[in-house]
């Protein structure tokens, strides 16, 4: 759960607070989901026909009641689940009592998707932010069956795809390098496995995942488009239990329990593909000498160290590797580690403070005698976050703190192997020192109006170790020669950066079923991914803002309208956005990244906007529950040396975007799921002619960028679930049936525009078979047709 | 490593391919294509000029043969008149004793109507080729099974480090992209005195010519990024297309001219591939 909702559920709970402050003698006891033993965060607790009397559960499902007349009856009630009512005696009231709850949906009443409260969109100040609870997730039809958090975010009104079958998101008009990706509150550099299939979190592992779509907290920072704050789930306290998958590419396993009594947890959570042992049972050689695989393990130890301390330890750690013949190996890891310490000072004030080390690395080797290599890479972030917050009324919250960032990139190294005739490469550190002062105040004027004004300060320094190179005419360019290196020391000052990012947000309340809402965002990022490419490749090269690299800094402001009816059982929002950004960076053509000390000089800048309007019509409550999600936008680049200097669409300017994500619960054992697609092609360029080079025939594009489309893309996915009702057994199992791309329709993940020999399109020049003819043609490549899996899920 | 990603996708047979026809944009204006190779060997100076065309026109490029084509030396009056040849439907030099002297600087002039086409190059000291060996070797990584060829030379130059080896076998030149066998001093250059093996198998009594040439930069990064172009297959791991950025400059006319101008040292090696001197 993100700071921010701790934060107001506390606000929520200030009438609880108060409870505690009367006089007389009280009932102890804590409300816990009998399914998991989770505690239930916000239940209801008071004397029957008393319920203006009555509290709600802390964080910890604890709660504290003015005891009545006994014997008394007790009502424990929680959305979601089936109301208890125990009669308590004056025996029972001595001790701490302990409450399980049952979710309704195991006895066939309504279910609830989400874990905030029914009428949240219309009171809190959230703007562009967007939470899907882990269980919807897990129930959206899934490609091969794996449950993807990525993928399920990519059906968010406002987030787009780079192209099927990937995970990458283009969040507003912004790339994918201006996302940040956190792991309770830990940054995840390559949050992708298979070069981008599947993203690296393990679902069963998760809490929760919130998606800041630009307008975010002042205490968030650090890029231009978005915060996708993820967070590890804490183990329960009462007893070892698990849970897990085996599916058609990976099996995973998740188990949790007490630690060293009841105040401490763990939860270990882990997943392997097996493509590898699959690989090796092909008979043929060129297949079972490959090597395929990825795995993640997160852990996460909680400690609750008297009434007003809780310290937590997260790690994760993933890898990735491919390997060819034995010969060739590529592999990336992150690992990524957290240190969250929360303590309450008093009922009004609260302190956080977070400490993270997040690492990634990357490994190519190539087992040749002659042109052999080893090369790798690595990057790291290391950060320490303080947060303290108070609530002086119960119309005020206010926060203020410090962030401190330290990013290492570490020099590309490519080693020969010992007999090789190539040379080592070896670049110069880039170091990077970011501090972060922030402050803001959430105030209510009434209860209609509320604000939140925030306002982030970063500080950036590039600091050495390293290098800056002058060049002549002062501007750096392929041409131009080198006139000047200058070496820094270490922490020693090579650039600074400055800037100030407000945040803004109004909600005005209507009625009780509308209200308004605006926001206005400043964001500055100050790192970036070197590359033109739409999709990531893990030996992508991360750039830091220097004497030649500017902050991208990202403007945004939006203004919504959200209304709930029918009970709060919907929700619609329209949202409406426009963003503006300067400093966005692109490669000039033919640009070599990867092994120059030098980027700069491949380098282009310009500046981007993007607008749009996203509709949202979601069911929360019900049998049936789901989203249909609309949205129009269009995103632009302006770059100096490319598409002739005008404006273009990046490949993610997908204007019109439809998505229907729908779960419905037939009954008890059965239930299914369906997820419709439908966006506008992506923005590519294609062939205006050809023309005759090397006695070859090449084609020829116009001198404008992405003025074709891609045919438009939609898909249809279903999944069909049947899991074992008898809640009274230990071992729960269920079965899920997906298919992808119900209709098997053909979506271009690229055209290639090339020669056609013998009107074959696999036919291979080089297999010195006989040329008949030649012309020049276009082949399609589409990817994922009808793709059936199933996954058997178990739960003890 | 955007084919690993295919090779990902290719060993679990996730991806098909198919023929389509896309609606694709014209041209009204056909633009110039202009190739033109000046070096210090008289067969290989030649200017080619073409149209460019429709892109599923699979007809013959069209040629443009009334152009007044000719290559000067800036600061001094040396011209160097061409003139065309149908039978190689390409320019010539009048004189064909005429060639690139190492150390001078060339300057390509092509007249077109009104239009008007200027590049220059520097003609550099070629590197040495001491010897061409072959090696019958089973397959490897990346390389099927066959006779590979190792050029041993050397290259004293601490600048303008930029290759390329073009290979003819059995008449027919080597040009699909992954042909193409482009290297500068990224990596070094003691490759090449350790032998520099050509990714090309070959099989016995194939006739293999191998010409290698010390590009000036500007045309080193056009086919750098001609290859590239090649290469991409329009998705998502490709740079978007660009064409190759020519080192011929517009002085009149219409802004638009394809191709390049190398200058160029050319130092050829002709062999028969036969086993009993492997």
């Amino acid at each position: 759960m993100s700071l921010f909702r701790v934060l107001t559920l506390l606000f929520l709970l200030s009438p609880c607070i108060q409870a505690f402050t009367q006089d007389g003698k009280f009932i102890y006891g804590e409300v816990l989901d009998v399914s998991n033993s989770q505690p239930l965060i916000g239940a209801s607790v008071y004397w029957e026909g008393d319920s203006d009397g009555g509290v709600v559960t802390d964080l910890d499902g604890k709660f504290e009641l003015l005891s009545s007349t006994f014997p008394g009856r007790l009502v424990i009630s929680y959305v979601g689940f089936e109301r208890s009512i125990r009669v308590v005696s004056q025996k029972d009231a001595e001790k701490p009592i302990r409450f399980f709850l049952k979710p309704e949906e195991m006895s066939l009443d309504e279910i609830i998707i989400q874990e905030r409260k029914p009428d949240e969109q219309l009171k809190n100040l959230e703007m562009g932010k967007a939470s899907v609870p882990i269980e919807t997730i897990k129930n959206i039809p899934a490609l091969f069956g794996e449950v993807d958090l990525f993928r399920s975010l990519q059906l968010l009104p406002g987030v787009q795809t780079a192209g099927e079958g990937t995970t990458g998101l283009f969040v507003r008009g912004g790339s994918a390098d201006q996302n940040l990706v956190q792991l309770d509150g830990a940054p995840v550099y390559n949050p992708s496995h298979f070069f981008g299939i599947f993203s690296v979190f393990n679902p069963d592992g998760l809490k929760s995942v919130d998606l800041y779509k630009g307008n975010m907290p002042a205490y968030f920072g650090g890029r231009a488009a978005s915060l996708i704050d993820i967070s590890l789930r804490e183990g329960n306290n009462q007893q070892i239990r698990g849970e897990g998958g085996i599916g058609s590419i990976s099996s995973r396993l998740t188990v949790d329990g007490p630690l060293f009594g009841k105040n401490s947890t763990f939860i270990i959570s882990g997943r392997r593909t097996y493509a590898d042992i699959f690989l090796r049972l092909s008979s043929d050689d060129a297949i079972r000498n490959n090597n395929l695989n990825f795995h993640d393990l997160s852990v996460k130890l909680a400690f609750v160290i008297g009434e007003r301390d809780k310290i937590s330890i997260s790690s994760y750690q993933g890898s990735d590797f491919l390997g060819l013949d034995e010969a060739f190996g590529l592999g990336w890891t992150n690992w990524v580690t957290a240190l969250n310490w929360s303590r309450v000072k008093s009922e009004k004030f609260f302190f956080d403070l977070q400490a993270y080390h997040s690492r990634y690395n990357y490994s190519v080797e190539f087992d040749d005698p002659e042109n052999g290599f080893e090369w790798s890479n690595k990057l790291s972030e290391s950060g320490i976050k303080a947060i303290w917050t108070a609530l002086p009324n119960e119309k005020t919250q206010l926060n203020w703190g410090v962030h401190s960032q330290f990013y290492n990139f570490s020099p590309i190294d490519l080693e020969p192997a010992p007999e090789s005739a190539i040379q080592s490469i070896e670049t110069n550190p880039k170091n990077g020192l970011l501090n972060n002062l922030f402050a803001s105040a959430n105030y209510e004027f009434s209860s209609r109006l509320s604000a939140e004004v925030g306002l982030r300060w970063g500080l950036f320094n590039q600091i050495g170790t390293g290098v800056d190179y002058s060049y002549e005419g002062g501007i750096p360019g392929p041409e131009a020669e080198i006139t000047d290196s200058l070496r820094f020391r270490s922490l020693e000052n090579m650039k600074f950066y400055q800037g100030l990012e407000p945040r803004i947000a109004f909600r005005y309340r209507i009625n009780d079923f509308f209200s308004v809402k605006t926001a206005y965002n400043r964001n500055f990022q100050y790192i970036q991914i070197a590359s033109n490419s739409s999709a990531g490749l893990p030996i992508d090269r991360w750039i830091l803002s220097g004497r030649y690299i500017e902050p991208v800094k990202s403007d945004q402001i939006s203004l919504g309208l959200f209304h709930n009816f029918d009970e709060d059982r919907w929700e619609l929002s329209v949202e409406g956005y426009y963003k503006d950004l300067d400093n966005v960076i692109d490669l000039r053509n033919g640009a070599q990244v990867l092994f120059t000390d030098q980027v700069e000089t491949e380098l282009l800048a310009g500046k981007g906007w993007a607008y749009g309007t996203e509709f949202l019509l979601r069911k929360n409550i019900g049998k049936t529950t789901g989203w249909l999600a609309y949205t129009w936008s269009r995103a632009w680049r302006k770059i100096e040396g490319v598409s002739k200097n005008e404006a273009y669409n990046p490949r993610f300017d997908r204007p019109n975007d439809v998505t229907l994500v729908l779960n419905h619960e037939f009954s008890s054992s059965w239930s299914a799921g369906l997820t419709f697609i439908y966006t506008t092609g992506q923005a590519v360029s294609y062939p205006v002619g050809s023309y005759q080079v090397d006695n070859q025939s090449v084609p020829l594009y116009s001198e404008f960028r992405n003025l074709d489309r891609f045919p438009d893309y939609h898909r249809m996915d279903a999944s069909v679930t049947w899991k074992n009702s008898d809640k009274g057994r230990k071992w729960r199992g269920s079965w899920n049936f997906s298919i992808y791309n119900l209709y098997g329709r053909k979506n271009p993940f690229a055209y290639e525009f090339r020669q056609i020999y013998n009107d074959d399109i696999t036919f291979d020049v080089g297999s010195k078979g006989e040329i008949i003819s030649s012309r020049p043609g276009v082949v399609m490549t589409y990817l994922f047709t009808f793709l059936p899996s199933i996954t058997y899920n178990f739960q003890f | 490593m955007k084919r690993l990603y295919w090779i990902l996708l290719g060993v679990f047979s996730w991806s098909c391919q198919e023929e389509v026809e896309l609606p694709l944009g014209t041209r009204s204006e056909l633009i110039p294509t202009i190739e033109a190779y000046w070096t210090d060997q008289g067969a290989f100076n030649e200017v080619k000029i073409t149209l460019s065309k429709d892109y599923y026109d699979s007809t013959e490029v069209e040629v443009i043969s009334e152009a007044e084509v000719f290559i000067t030396i800036p600061g001094t009056d040396k011209v160097i008149p061409f003139g065309f040849l149908g039978g190689t439907n390409s320019y010539r030099p009048i004189n064909p004793l005429e060639k690139a002297v190492i150390g001078e600087t060339y300057q390509l002039t092509v007249r077109w109507h009104e239009n008007v086409y200027v590049s220059e190059g520097v003609m550099l000291e070629p590197p040495t080729v001491d010897s061409v060996t072959w090696k019958f070797e089973e397959e490897r990584i990346f390389r099927d099974k066959g006779y590979y060829i190792k050029v041993y030379g050397k290259i004293p130059f601490e600048e303008d480090n930029n290759y390329r080896i073009r290979i003819i076998e059995n008449d027919t030149l080597k040009n699909q992209r992954e042909d193409y066998l482009l290297f500068d001093d990224t990596f070094g250059l003691a490759f090449f005195e350790e032998g520099l093996e050509l990714g090309y198998s070959f099989k016995e009594n194939d006739r293999v010519r191998l010409e290698l040439f010390r590009l000036n930069r500007d045309a080193f990064d056009y086919l750098n990024q001609l290859v590239n172009l090649l290469f991409s297959d329009g998705g998502l791991f490709s740079p978007p297309p660009q064409n190759p950025e020519s080192n011929i400059r517009v002085v009149s006319g219409p802004p638009e001219v394809l191709g390049y101008f190398m200058v160029t040292p050319v130092l050829s090696r002709s062999l028969l591939i036969q086993e009993k001197y492997d």
